[in-house]
């Protein structure tokens, strides 16, 4: 069983400050121990730059640097650690795709077809190729709880297709997409798939494999790892067709004043210094998360999650958006509106109280304008979460809707 | 509730916010003025013709915050068949009040008062200023 006060202790944010609820988990994650202390040894003992220096530090930071691929390898069952880019992010892994993947196969009249539920990083990059290729940006609509219209989906699918982008699990509403029979309807039709992890990762087991998804993204920052730090999954076709985004150093093999001839993936895609404290945090991140079982992670939240919407639902005027039934499975996300009180209101006055919770679109703007809300309040759970944390959430909900009445 | 929070929320936010002074649509008006924050996503437009100098026919409409809806709404409550030069000199002298560099030296009057605890917020002083700011951009782009 998951026993968040224990876990808790492995946070010093919380031993610094002993009245914070951190309710904020989808926008990021805290750190535990072993990933600051790891990054601070790191630096302290093994630092120096990597694939560079002919010297004993510069061939142990390279090693530690490459090691971690097979560690996030195995974390998401990739075949091998040259389907594992570097990014700084999600987003940068999704641009890296648009750009270097799609971009160069895309023609006019093409379609790119994504979700209404996406984050803005999963709809500008593919926005801007379509229209620097005079290409279509499909969305599949959502139904009124933030579900997905999945007939649509199918209706959308044709010969034109080139790639569907898709969240796994959305960060507004805690929607858990139908990934796997998504990808293999696009693949009926030829259509490579990119999942958009951000949300996922931390709690679900991945397997790429499995899922014989094209691509998987996801940001270090929001699996208890540091920031600036991302991973890129492609399948090996892909990659190796796949030109340089960013030219520089540490990504050649000869170079020319005529022409230059580039590495392999995955190094081909991170020219010029990398974040490599990052990197190495990450691979603590890792560590730390394989301690426990997902299953455990997943049924403890949902624990969480349910008994928290139980409470919610006797505050009169407390609307939560999404499904709440208890069958369903759903991120560990609880999305909401006070009936009297503004979002950002109840952030603010949560905020006073120590709880932090984050308002407003969510980086959603175009899924809020279609369920025409002007945002909401989004409680978000981690593994150091408490139940004792929730009461005190929903008493302090409770005392707003009564204030503003 | 805390004092910091009833500070912030104080009477005069809570009865513009619940009763808005002139909160109507106009979209036929001679001028609207649209205030957005992409960040908390509240949006207002104000409503406005203009007839020998002076706003008339002002209203507001739209949604957001309680701050940013009462700010809007004691907006409301002064500029109406005031001169453009009156409405310039109310703009800039509650933008004054929330500037957080400035000294407040004039006497404040308590409409304008209450939006002061915004300042000590992370985020919220915004809320206050979002229609003044964008009434003042409107005007200063009038006088060109
Ligand atoms: C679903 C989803 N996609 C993409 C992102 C962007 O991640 P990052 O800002 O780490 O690149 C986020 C995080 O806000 C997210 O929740």
């Amino acid at each position: 069983m998951i026993d968040p006060t224990e876990i808790r202790k492995s946070f010093p944010i919380f031993a610094n400050n002993p009245d914070l609820i951190y309710f904020d988990n989808a926008a990021t994650t805290q750190k535990p121990d072993i990933v600051v202390d790891g990054i601070c040894d790191f630096y302290k003992n093994d630092y120096s730059n990597i694939h560079r220096g002919i010297y004993d530090l510069a061939a142990i930071t390279t090693q530690k640097y490459e090691a971690v691929r097979d560690k996030v390898a195995t974390f998401i069952g990739a075949p091998s650690r040259e389907n594992i880019v570097y990014t700084s992010g999600t987003t940068a892994g999704i641009n890296l795709v648009a750009f270097a993947f799609l971009a160069p196969r895309l023609q006019a009249g093409d379609e790119v077809l994504i979700t209404a539920m996406e984050h803005h990083a999963n709809l500008i990059p593919w926005q801007i190729v379509c229209q620097s290729k005079g290409a279509t940006l499909k969305t599949i609509p959502v139904n009124e709880d933030g579900s997905l219209r999945r007939d649509s989906f199918r209706s959308l699918l044709n010969n034109k297709t080139k790639m569907l982008a898709i969240v796994h699990i959305s960060n507004a509403t805690g929607y858990i997409n139908p990934i796997k029979d998504m990808i293999n309807l696009a693949h009926e039709f030829k259509v490579p798939v990119l999942v958009d992890g951000a949300q996922s990762v931390a709690h679900y087991e991945i397997d790429v494999n499995a899922l014989d998804v094209d691509f998987f993204v996801f940001s270090g920052h929001k699996v208890f790892g540091p920031t600036g730090i991302g991973i890129l999954y492609g399948k090996s076709e892909h990659l190796s067709r796949m030109e340089p985004l960013n030219y520089g150093g540490s990504i050649i093999k000869d170079v020319r004043f005529e022409k230059t001839t580039f590495l392999e993936p995955p190094h081909r895609f991170e020219a010029g210094t990398t974040n490599i404290a990052g990197v190495i945090g990450l691979g603590y991140a890792i560590d730390f998360i394989n301690q426990f079982d997902k299953l455990k992670i997943q049924q403890y939240l949902k624990y969480l999650r349910n008994y928290c919407i139980s409470n919610m639902q006797e505050i009169k005027g407390l609307r939560i958006l999404g499904s709440i039934d208890d069958k369903n499975e759903n991120g560990a996300i609880i999305s909401f509106l006070l009936d009297k009180v503004h979002p950002h209101d109840v952030a603010t006055i949560l905020g006073v109280e120590k709880i932090a919770v984050r308002a407003g679109n969510h980086c959603t703007q175009p899924l809020m304008d279609f369920l025409e809300l002007p945002g909401t309040s989004r409680a978000s759970f981690s593994i150091y979460n408490t139940p004792y944390e929730v009461d005190q959430f929903v008493r302090a909900l409770e005392s707003i809707q009564q204030f503003f009445k | 509730m805390n004092e910091k929070l009833k500070e912030l929320y104080k009477n005069v936010i809570l009865e513009h916010n619940n009763n808005p002074v002139r909160f109507v649509k106009s979209e036929t008006s001679e001028y609207i003025v649209e205030a957005y924050n992409q960040i908390c996503g509240d949006r207002f437009k104000l409503f406005f013709d203009l007839k020998d100098g002076k706003m008339i026919n002002a209203s507001f409409h739209g949604f957001g915050c309680a701050i940013s809806k009462a700010s809007t709404s004691v907006l409301l409550s002064y500029i109406n068949g005031k001169t453009l030069e009156e409405v310039g000199q109310t703009v800039d002298s509650f933008l004054n009040i929330l500037d957080e560099q400035e000294e407040i030296t004039e006497k404040i009057t308590d409409d304008f008062e209450a939006f002061t605890a915004a300042k000590s917020f992370p985020g919220r002083a915004k809320c206050a200023t979002l229609t003044w700011d964008e009434l003042k951009l409107f005007l200063s782009k009038l006088e060109k």
